[in-house]
């Protein structure tokens, strides 16, 4: 791919880009998140069609007009969320829009596709029920599922978007193996990452985007992860733990015994117990499916707890009832910014009114005091320096950075008490990722009791005081900064048990 | 035997129902695309006067005549949709708006209206109409020959037709690809699947069968043309659809039980049956049974093996960030 | 061809755009009608005349835009929501009946006329916010979509309505005097219960305008109407905010049902003076249907669905008057048709931006 440029409204996502890849090679795209990775794979999988710019196939112009065309060439890309067919099954998912050979039949012929699938499934180690309903399966499982979509159609180019997002350290080494052996197979695998060890531990090349630009091409062997690091950022930055000198007060947030119901009716938190205290950090890890959305959701009353009791500041506050929990000070900066932390086609100064508009200063009563409310909101964008839009646009419009600060903004304008972060950071981009931890330990220091929710191991360790682990829906293990260990955190994540005894 | 109340209203229920048929079997295919099509009752109106009127101005023989007269129902009901689907699909209004504005468009006080009288259509019955195709014999056999034997060509055909969009729907290839447009059109998208092309396709589908569906009526049930002749039928096959749980083969049962409801009120009326306030819950029936059933499948979280396709109603944008 | 989101909305457009639709509409109904032999500007002539100019004109546009204003304004209050109630065809229904029962009993025992009329304005909220409850709880709790269930029970109130009258001795049926031992009719109100107009205007057409003053005040500047606005922005979030919405629903659509219903009061109340039963007449008027046409050009603003009424009625006026040999019928249909095609095509340009070709635009200050 040469000279590669795209821009979307109010940003220009990939700036000139170069990426070249070779037979039989794994070679990792990295860059931090808005650095143009999943943009120019898009391009590459016909997705979107780039302004400017060539893509040559074996030497040979090729253009895209659509994801069928590269999908004709035989690139296969598995995205970050996976597009399936929820209530297809695996079969039916790993043949739809296939249209080469077999595919030309106009028939169905579901028994023969399920043999099939179930014999590509036994080569490469992919174990799945070619006859289960898509919705039925694990994320780890649907991933599978993706993977056997490219083996079925012999794709050559097989491109993976932070594909160890959902999986746990020991399946991500699993992972890594399949694909060193499809591209010892003769294919290309392209892994795209934001994580530096993982890239270290399955490249053969590596590279690097930043702002929108490639930046560099090394060989995996001759970097290290600070050289990758340095490259990806533009600057040295940070590792290691910061220093804390906060000590903790009394219990803020008390789960005893708590039990909730996921979205498909089966139990999700199993009996989690947990203290958080005043200016302390909890944070809680595993991978994600565990049970750690609803654990959040249930604190912030928007889950009920089928049994156990959860306590705020020492009084139990009713369940399922986000009223109740707002009103007891719990503040929750939800994983689906856009989806639930905001009304995205609301305004910016109405999103930062979402929680407190009922308080004496926004309203009187059931009357708005909408001047009031603006003045309000242009405070609020002024101190957490929201930028990117006028206090009356649309939420939507927001960067992920900016559209986080308007959440964080809100919830920690009401003082609370509690609160709970699931994934803050997840897509942000370094600098947001900074300011966004800064606000945790300052609220911490300030004496709000945190609950962070995180898949991400190095924010965990940066940040927390204390980490608990979360597996299938009960806590696995706990355990204090100063004594964590990856290794045995990875274990706790994944059960205790070894995937590949599937 | 043939003259008892229950088969008489059977049989007409077979022939009231056959216009829901042909048009719920449409709008199946157009909600399985994602596109919910309120436009029915418009589209069904057109396709009537359009029928009726091939079938006036063309000199031909029976059969012919009324093979065209299907024909150019079905286009103009084509037409119809193609209004709706130009502006869901491609302009991205809304779906609900849209299809209500095209029943206005065309409805009694619409096109259809506009078409039928300027063209001098009422008050002359059809040139030629579908009648029973079976000798008369059969057609007095006991309790089946009415009900059975007694139907029209276009009854017939609407069999074919739903055992065809049922195999098409759950055997094919297209018919796998046009469920994951409904489902999930960013998979679809994304496996290469032209989400734009089949919403079109299946819109248009629809919107034919519609036509067919209103001309059943000024060609076959009543056989004249009158403003509004269809009388809210396209309301109740849009009910219908997800009465059969968005399944052909429910279609059918669905369509001959709510006519054979309609057919139940004029057949006591000539009898001088009179039911007092039974007759209130008859005529209601078929709405409240549609009530009934969809607080099933939302209640009962049966939604995703028997609900709506996921993306009805939604526009699909590729593009946005 | 490729279409991007706008960032901004200019002021200007949210004008220029419905403004060129209803040009573009009337271009295009024009052309409809050369195409079929008509003379268009004469049938324009022709509908301007019937609705205005007439003698006796401006009084039925009123009659005909009444209805359209609080079937429009129930559309709208509900739709601005994301609750899509069809219903208000059966809610107006169900409205005209309970208002007609209050208006016989009361006006018949001797009240005095301003708290009859009062009190079948009450009865007709009361009919139309219980007909409308019955999707709204079916939504609220079993989140039964309230497109179809709303749609439904039109045509159960148009059953039960014919039924009150033609299939049972009711206390709305008229049963001695000869008319009625010939064919079913209703009870004619009692004089204290028909509402008076200011000339023309009827009094009907005051309420549609005071309620839609109390709706859009409702919505803008109550906290009522901001925890409906963010319930129909985005259902999660506002149970992310606490919003109580099971609560929210009932209301909005106990609203849209009620404001329907007081236009199946005025329906009896300023002009039928009785429960117009029969199949042919109030049913076949679709003031339920076209009211979210009104509500939908009006872009669900409560203000603007009293304006787009008038001119709705106007056109609807035109129509009935006009119905004969010398007048295409259905026009009426095919030009509102259009009206509303060319107006969801224009919300495309209001929200999106159409790039043709394949020029390189400059990248955009982020």
């Amino acid at each position: 791919m040469r000279g590669i440029v795209k821009h979307f409204p109010g940003v220009l996502a990939n700036d000139h880009v170069d990426f070249e890849a070779a037979v039989g090679e794994v070679h990792a795209l990295l860059g931090e998140n808005g650095a143009g990775k999943s943009t120019l794979s898009n391009i590459l999988t016909g997705l979107y069609r780039p302004d400017s710019g060539e893509i040559l196939l074996d030497g040979e112009h090729v253009q895209f007009s659509s994801p069928r065309d590269a999908l004709d060439v035989g690139i296969f890309m598995v995205h970050q969320h996976f597009r399936l067919v929820e209530t297809f099954t695996v079969a039916e998912n790993v043949v739809l829009g296939d249209h080469r050979g077999e595919g030309r039949t106009f028939r169905l012929r579901t028994r023969a596709i399920e043999r099939r699938v179930a014999e590509l499934s036994k080569r490469f180690g992919l174990a799945v029920d070619p006859r289960a309903p898509v919705w039925h399966l694990s994320l780890g499982e649907q991933q599978r599922v993706e993977i056997l979509k490219a083996l079925y159609r012999e794709a050559r180019i097989l491109i993976l978007d932070e594909p160890t997002a959902v999986l746990t350290p020991q399946e991500a080494e699993v992972l890594f193996t399949t694909l060193r052996e499809m591209a010892a197979d003769g294919r290309t695998v392209i892994f795209i990452s934001h994580k530096l060890h993982e890239v270290k531990a399955v490249a053969d090349r590596v590279t690097v985007l930043r702002g929108g630009r490639s930046i560099a091409r090394v060989d995996a062997a001759d970097a290290t992860l600070r050289s990758l690091a340095a490259l990806m950022v533009g600057r040295e930055i940070e590792s290691g733990r910061a220093a804390r000198d906060r000590v903790a007060g009394e219990p803020v947030l008390e789960l005893a015994n708590v039990w909730a119901d996921g979205d498909r009716g089966d139990a999700a938190i199993r009996g989690a117990s947990l203290i958080v205290r005043r200016g302390e950090i909890v944070a809680v890890a595993g991978v994600a499916g565990n049970g750690q959305r609803e654990l959040a959701e249930a604190v912030a009353g928007m889950r009920p707890a089928t049994r156990g009791t959860i306590r705020i500041a020492g009084k139990t506050v009713r369940g399922g009832d986000p009223r109740s929990a707002i009103a007891a000070g719990v503040a929750y900066v939800p994983e689906d910014r856009l989806g639930t932390g905001v009304a995205p086609s609301l305004s910016i100064a109405s999103n930062l009114a979402l929680k407190g508009y009922r308080d004496r200063h926004a309203s009187h009563g059931p009357l708005l005091r909408l001047r009031r409310m603006r003045e309000r909101a242009a405070e609020l964008i002024a101190h957490y320096r929201i930028a990117g839009a006028a206090p009356s646009s649309a939420a939507r419009l927001l960067s992920g950075g900016n559209l986080q600060k308007v959440v964080l903004a809100r919830e920690f304008s009401g003082k609370p008490r509690v609160l709970v972060a699931a994934s803050p950071t997840r897509g942000l981009d370094v600098g947001a990722i900074e300011t966004v931890h800064a606000y945790l330990r300052e609220a911490a220091a300030d004496g709000v009791g945190v609950l962070l929710i995180s898949e991400d191991l190095d924010e965990i360790l940066m940040l927390a005081d204390r980490i608990v682990v979360m597996y299938e829906g009960a806590i696995a293990g706990e355990t204090t900064r100063d004594d964590a260990d990856v290794e045995e955190i990875g274990l706790l994540m994944a059960g205790g048990r070894d995937p590949r005894a599937d | 035997m043939n003259n008892s109340l229950l088969v008489v209203v059977l049989a007409s229920g077979v022939a009231y129902g056959t216009p829901l048929l042909y048009a719920s079997l449409g709008e199946v295919l157009a909600e399985r695309s994602g596109v919910l099509n309120l436009g029915v009752e418009g589209m069904m109106l057109v396709g009537a006067v359009m029928g009726f009127w091939a079938v006036q101005r063309v000199h031909a023989a029976t059969g012919v005549s009324l093979a065209l007269a299907i024909g150019v129902a079905a286009i103009a009901g084509i037409a119809m949709a193609a209004i709706h689907a130009f502006l869901v699909i491609t302009l991205r209004a809304s779906q609900i708006v849209s299809g209500l504005a095209l029943t206005i468009f065309a409805g009694a006080a619409g096109l259809s209206s506009y078409l039928g009288n300027d063209l001098n259509l009422a008050d002359n019955p059809a040139r030629h109409h579908f009648d029973a195709i079976f000798p008369s014999s059969m057609q007095h056999w006991s309790i089946v020959g009415p009900i059975l034997f007694g139907q029209s060509l276009l009854v017939y055909a609407s069999w074919i037709c739903v055992v065809a969009v049922s195999l098409y729907l759950s055997r094919t290839r297209p018919g796998l690809n046009v469920r994951a447009v409904g489902e999930a059109p960013a998979s679809a998208d994304a496996m290469g699947i032209n989400v734009t092309r089949y919403r079109y396709g299946h819109t248009l589908a629809g919107g034919a069968f519609a036509g067919v569906a209103g001309a059943t009526f000024t060609l076959s049930i009543t056989p004249q043309w009158t403003s509004g002749i269809t009388g809210g039928a396209g309301w109740i096959a849009i009910a219908l659809v997800i009465f059969a749980f968005w399944r052909p083969a429910l279609c059918l049962v669905g369509a001959y039980f709510f006519g054979a409801l309609q057919a139940l009120s004029p057949q006591l009326q000539a009898r001088e049956i009179h039911l007092g306030p039974t007759e209130l819950w008859t005529n209601s029936l078929p709405y409240v049974m549609t009530v009934v059933v969809l607080v099933f499948v939302s209640a009962s979280g049966a939604r995703r093996r028997l609900g709506a396709p996921a993306s009805l109603g939604l526009p699909y944008v590729r593009e946005e960030r | 061809m490729r279409i991007e989101r706008r960032l901004r909305q200019p002021r200007w457009l949210l004008v220029a755009v419905p403004a060129g639709s209803l040009v573009f509409a009337f271009f295009a109904s024009g052309l409809v009608l050369l195409a079929t032999g008509h003379d268009a500007l004469r049938s324009y002539r022709q509908i301007f005349d019937a609705a205005f100019l007439n003698s006796g004109a401006l009084g039925q546009t009123l009659t005909q835009a009444t209805p359209l204003a609080f079937t429009g304004l129930a559309a709208a209050a509900a739709f601005r929501m994301r609750l899509f109630n069809i219903g208000a065809e059966g809610q107006l229904f169900m409205g005209a009946v309970t208002a007609d029962a209050a208006g016989l009993y009361l006006g018949g025992h001797g009240w005095p006329h301003a708290l009859v009329i009062a009190a079948m304005v009450v009865a007709g909220c009361a009919g139309g916010a219980a007909w409308a409850l019955i999707p709204g709880v079916l939504r609220a709790f079993f989140k039964t979509n309230e497109i179809i269930t709303s749609l439904m029970l039109n045509y159960v109130a148009a059953y039960v309505m014919t039924y009150l009258i033609f299939n049972t001795e009711s206390y709305w049926r008229q049963t001695t005097g000869f008319n009625a031992s010939v064919f079913p009719t209703s009870k004619t109100l009692p004089n204290a219960a028909w509402w008076p107009a200011a000339n023309i205007f009827p009094l009907g057409g005051g309420i549609a305008i005071l309620a839609a003053v109390l709706i859009w005040f409702l919505y803008t500047r109550t906290r009522f109407g901001f925890e409906a606005q963010v319930l129909g922005d985005s259902p999660r979030a506002a149970r992310y905010a606490g919003i109580r919405t099971r609560r929210k629903i009932l209301a909005v659509m106990a609203i849209s049902g009620a404001v329907a219903g007081v236009g199946g009061a005025s329906q009896v109340g300023d002009f039928s003076h009785q429960l117009d039963a029969d199949p042919n007449g109030l049913q076949k008027q679709y003031y339920g249907y076209t009211g979210i046409v009104v509500a939908a050009l009006a872009r669900y603003n409560p203000l603007a669905v009293v304006v787009v009424a008038f001119l709705i009625g106007a056109l609807q006026n035109a129509g009935n008057t006009l119905q004969g040999a010398d007048f295409p019928s259905g026009l009426v249909g095919v030009m509102q048709g259009i009206i509303l095609f060319s107006a969801l095509g224009g919300e495309l340009l209001v929200r999106y931006r159409v790039r043709v070709g394949r020029a390189l635009p400059a990248p955009e200050a982020a």
